[in-house]
């Protein structure tokens, strides 16, 4: 399984298959827009408290805001 | 744990759906208007200005449709046997789907553009056209409707 993609039809492909969609912006820019389905854990909270909740048996698919 | 390298902007970009406060924004790819005509640029232009009656635009694509220039009234009236891909105008100004309308229709207006914009993909693929008549009726019709509630 590739640890990068590119195209939005890869991670429609993914999330059919049951992945977990997470967004590691802030509150305030999750609050704003995300992506249908995705779970909020901001970057600088990311530890093994805040992603307890996650399905370790289920690919999880992140995402930030572009390249930068 | 797999990365979606592009992230949400180029997602919004490709005109895919959103959730939170933004879905009460009106986005330009909610409402560009996808029946636009299009060409190939290898057409004639006697052929193209029949199909696009009541149209004073048709956008030039490639088979990916890709846009690849843009015909307005004059090429549209013009030598009716000369190809689209020889009389386009080259690089016309696109717009991502994600812009706000009140944005576009700001630019619009601080340029004095009364013709259509291009919606286009991040890869450049043709979404539809913004009028100026429309995109100012849109917004009035939300302001009216904000007051009302």
């Amino acid at each position: 399984m590739p640890s990068l993609v590119f195209w939005a039809s890869e991670v429609k492909g993914l999330l059919e298959q049951g992945a977990q969609l997470v967004d590691v912006l802030s509150e305030d820019d999750f609050e704003h827009d995300h992506l249908p389905g995705a779970i909020n854990i901001p970057l600088k909270r990311l530890d093994a408290k805040t992603t307890a909740a996650l399905d370790r048996d289920r690919t999880v698919l992140v995402y930030c805001n572009d390249f930068g | 744990m797999i990365e979606y390298v592009p992230g949400k902007q180029a997602w919004y970009e490709e005109n895919q759906p959103r959730e939170g406060q933004a879905v009460d924004e009106i986005w330009i790819g909610d409402v560009a208007d996808s029946e636009v005509p299009t060409c190939d640029p290898a057409d004639r232009i006697g052929d193209v200005r029949a199909r696009t009656a009541g149209w004073d635009t048709c956008v030039v694509v490639n088979s990916e449709r890709v846009v690849m220039g843009l015909l307005r009234k004059k090429e549209l009236d013009g030598d009716s046997t000369a190809t689209a891909g020889q009389v386009m105008r080259l690089g016309p100004s696109t717009f991502r789907p994600s812009m706000t309308l009140q944005d576009l229709l700001r630019s619009m207006r601080d340029h004095d553009i009364q013709t259509n914009s291009l919606v286009t993909t991040l890869d450049g693929r043709l979404l539809g056209v913004i009028s100026r008549a429309d995109a100012e009726a849109t917004m009035a019709h939300e302001s009216s409707a904000e007051v009302a509630s």
